[in-house]
């Protein structure tokens, strides 16, 4: 267990959602704990789940886990944080100044930008307040995913910069502007970050090769801004005792050695542990304790029970053929990353088009690798990214050949540095999904949708654009129009598949999502269970235990979730290229 | 030297580029501004998003935010005198608030104006 190995004070754990890392980091901070060490387990994940895995109310403020002596774990929930951020400037006028202008004050504190800068101002305490983290030995970060991670992360180099070089004071930090006095503190978090004695950085991934790659880039960009000393972790790899006699887990082990194999260089010379996939949910301090113990998956050899047959429950292609009905529309799919989104996306996709009728298919994953899992093309069937760079490029371009025209040098010089700030790429972002979503009134457009933190951020953006859309609409006296927030409230416009995977936390954290998905005035269409053992028939004695464990949680979904429920079984091989994709929808398990 | 006061309504940011739409009024202010400040004029903005205390504390500015609501702002004071109200100064206003004599000839040689003649 190389990244357990002399640890330095903060380490942070971060990877694509449904890799493990919560779990990992929750393991290890128990671990560390258990010797004797005063710890401190940080989650900065809109949707954490680190109080559900020590089965403990956490939430904003620092907790004792009573369970293990020395451990306090915290969570820092970004809106909460936004909460008290506003409170600050709002709670002094209010009652002094008219109501309806404390109420734009609040409004115009509600967006995105205000979320992400509250968060990391909590972060960046957390590195540099000595008083606060004092008494802890260790600080263990559980990151948030990983395209998120790298906006926390970058932010403070970014941020840091800015603040110099900004001397005039008019530009855009947004809400950022009442913190400008908190330089010394940026400065202090950056150095922090990219000390190797104070820092480790912990990449957690699994072995598919979509998932490495993907490490791969996020090991690229976070040695760039200073992280250089990291550490790999493989989690849940198949033993190759469990190929003998089970075709599906002969074709896992396979599969995940040429993973492996095929590691990227710059990720293939760190240090790496691997993490054996064990008979067991992560959940609870048994199961937390067992998962870093080498002996541990041992001491379970009874055989399961025969997992139940998946019985009646529909493929995705049943879902599609309902789908198919309406002729056109939006058609997203939500959930935790790391669920198969993206895939599960491209097999309606392909689907759809296959039934003759035209698609878009997009994606606005700050991490996708669509284009790389759409392995050739249809008729019918387009396909598109929103890709955050570009799109922010081509705001910036936009905005300065417009509203920029007639400014001269000078006055050109100060829009393009406001066009720097942090918020310009969420509103890009905004920007090209609203457009897309647009098409949906000609035909199919099917879009995954980023990490469930992320998402709920861009439907809080959808809904302050509906309210200014609305005001200036009601001003110029237009009386009819369909902002996006009307057309994804719309059963008959848009249809939301939540997927998740048939375990206990990805169950808990979709049935969270739909929560807030209804709050939003969004009520999802149909549930889908990714990456099914159950579905697929194992008969290697661990996969078949993991496949039993699946159907308590598969009755959850049935029984109290999901209007309307699909069961996609494990692949034998990855999901990548139109037949294979087809394969799946079709519940099939070998291509 | 005059000290030009500058009540914004709430923004995200001074030059609204945050805002879902870029507003062309505050991207000029933003500039028109910046000029006047390299001339030497003393100006301070305040964004009723992030100080709102500003507003509060100040008898003229919350008088005339009772009065006239949060859509007449922007409010401009010169040496805390109500100067300007409901949009931004040009340079001409501001140069003459802050006694800046020289005003730059308008954008000559721009492609929009060469010739002398503007369109």
């Amino acid at each position: 267990m190389d990244f357990l190995e002399q640890p330095p004070r903060f380490l942070f754990f971060t990877g694509k959602g449904g890799v493990g890392k919560t779990s990992l980091a929750c393991a290890t901070a128990v671990r560390l704990a258990d010797s004797g060490r005063r710890v401190l387990l940080v989650s900065t994940d809109p949707a954490s789940n680190v109080g559900q895995v020590f089965d403990t109310q956490i939430g904003n403020r620092l907790v004792t886990i009573d369970a293990v002596p020395g451990l306090t774990a915290l969570e820092i929930d970004p809106e909460a944080a936004a909460g008290a951020y506003r409170e600050r400037i709002v709670g002094p006028v209010r009652g002094v100044l008219p109501e309806d202008v404390v109420r734009g004050i609040e409004e115009q504190l509600s967006g995105a930008c205000t979320t992400e800068i509250a968060a990391f101002d909590e972060f960046t305490g957390l590195l540099t307040d000595d008083a606060l983290i004092a008494g802890f030995d260790h600080i263990v970060f559980d990151t948030a995913p990983t395209g998120h991670t790298i906006r926390l992360l970058q932010l403070p180099g970014a941020w840091s910069g800015f603040l110099e070089s900004n001397d005039n004071g008019a530009s855009c930090l947004g809400p950022l502007a009442g913190l400008e006095k908190q330089r010394q503190q940026y400065r202090a978090a950056v150095a922090a970050l990219a000390d190797p004695l104070r820092t480790r950085l912990v990449l957690v991934a699994r072995a598919q090769a979509s998932t490495l790659r993907e490490v791969a880039r996020t090991h690229d960009e976070l040695a760039a801004i200073g992280l250089q000393r990291q550490y790999l972790v493989i989690n849940g790899v198949l033993p190759a005792a469990e190929a003998a006699g089970d075709a599906l887990a002969a074709a896992i082990v396979a599969r995940e050695a040429r993973a492996l194999a095929a590691l990227p260089g710059a990720v293939a010379a760190l240090p790496r542990t691997q993490v054996p996939l064990k008979p067991f949910n992560l959940v609870g301090l048994p199961a937390l304790r067992a998962l870093l113990d080498d002996n541990a998956g041992a001491l379970s050899t009874t055989p399961a029970a025969p997992a139940n047959a998946p019985g009646a429950l529909p493929a995705l292609a049943t879902l599609v053929d309902e789908l198919a009905t309406a002729g056109h529309g939006l058609v997203m799919l939500m959930g935790k990353g790391g669920v198969g989104k993206t895939t599960l996306a491209a097999a309606v996709a392909v689907e759809l088009a296959r039934r003759g009728l035209p698609v878009h298919l997009t994606t606005s994953d700050p991490a996708a690798h669509l284009t790389e899992t759409l392995e050739g093309s249809l008729q019918q069937l387009t396909v598109s990214r929103i890709d955050p760079h570009a799109e922010t490029e081509r705001y910036r371009a936009e905005v300065l050949t417009t509203k920029g025209k007639d400014l001269d040098a000078h006055g050109r010089a100060l829009l393009e540095e406001d066009l720097r700030s942090p918020c310009t790429e969420e509103i890009a972002v905004f920007q090209a999904f609203s457009r897309i979503i647009r098409e949906a009134g000609r035909k199919f457009v099917v879009m995954d949708t980023a990490p469930t933190g992320h998402t709920l951020l861009l439907l809080d953006a959808t809904g302050a654009y509906h309210r200014e859309m609305a005001r200036h609409m009601d001003k110029s006296g237009i009386t009819h129009y369909t902002t996006p927030m009307m057309q994804l409230q719309d059963p008959a416009q848009t249809r939301v598949l939540i997927v998740t995977l048939a375990e206990t936390t990805p169950v808990l954290e979709a049935a969270r999502l739909q929560d807030d998905l209804r709050r939003a005035g969004i009520e999802p269409w149909a549930w889908v269970i990714n990456n099914s053992l159950a579905a697929a028939s194992p008969t290697s004695p661990l996969l078949m235990r993991r496949a039993a464990a699946e159907w308590a949680q598969i009755d959850a979904v049935r029984n109290l979730h999901a209007q309307r429920l699909a069961l996609v079984p494990l692949q034998a091989e990855e999901p990548v290229g139109i037949a294979r994709l087809q394969a799946l929808a079709a519940g099939q398990r070998h291509s | 030297m005059k000290t030009i006061h500058i009540f914004d309504p709430a923004l995200c940011c001074s030059t609204g580029v945050c805002g879902t739409e870029v507003d062309q009024a505050l991207v000029n202010a933003a500039a028109d501004l910046d000029w006047a400040r390299q001339q030497g004029a003393r100006i301070e903005r305040y964004n009723l998003a992030q100080q709102p205390l500003a507003f509060a504390g100040n008898a003229v500015v919350k008088a005339f935010l009772e009065r006239s609501g949060q859509d007449a702002l922007p409010l401009v004071l010169v040496d805390g005198e109500m100067a300007l109200a409901g949009r931004y100064p040009t340079r001409a206003e501001l140069a003459r608030w802050a006694g800046i004599s020289a005003l730059p000839v308008q954008a000559v040689g721009s492609d929009c104006c060469s010739g002398g003649k503007c369109c």
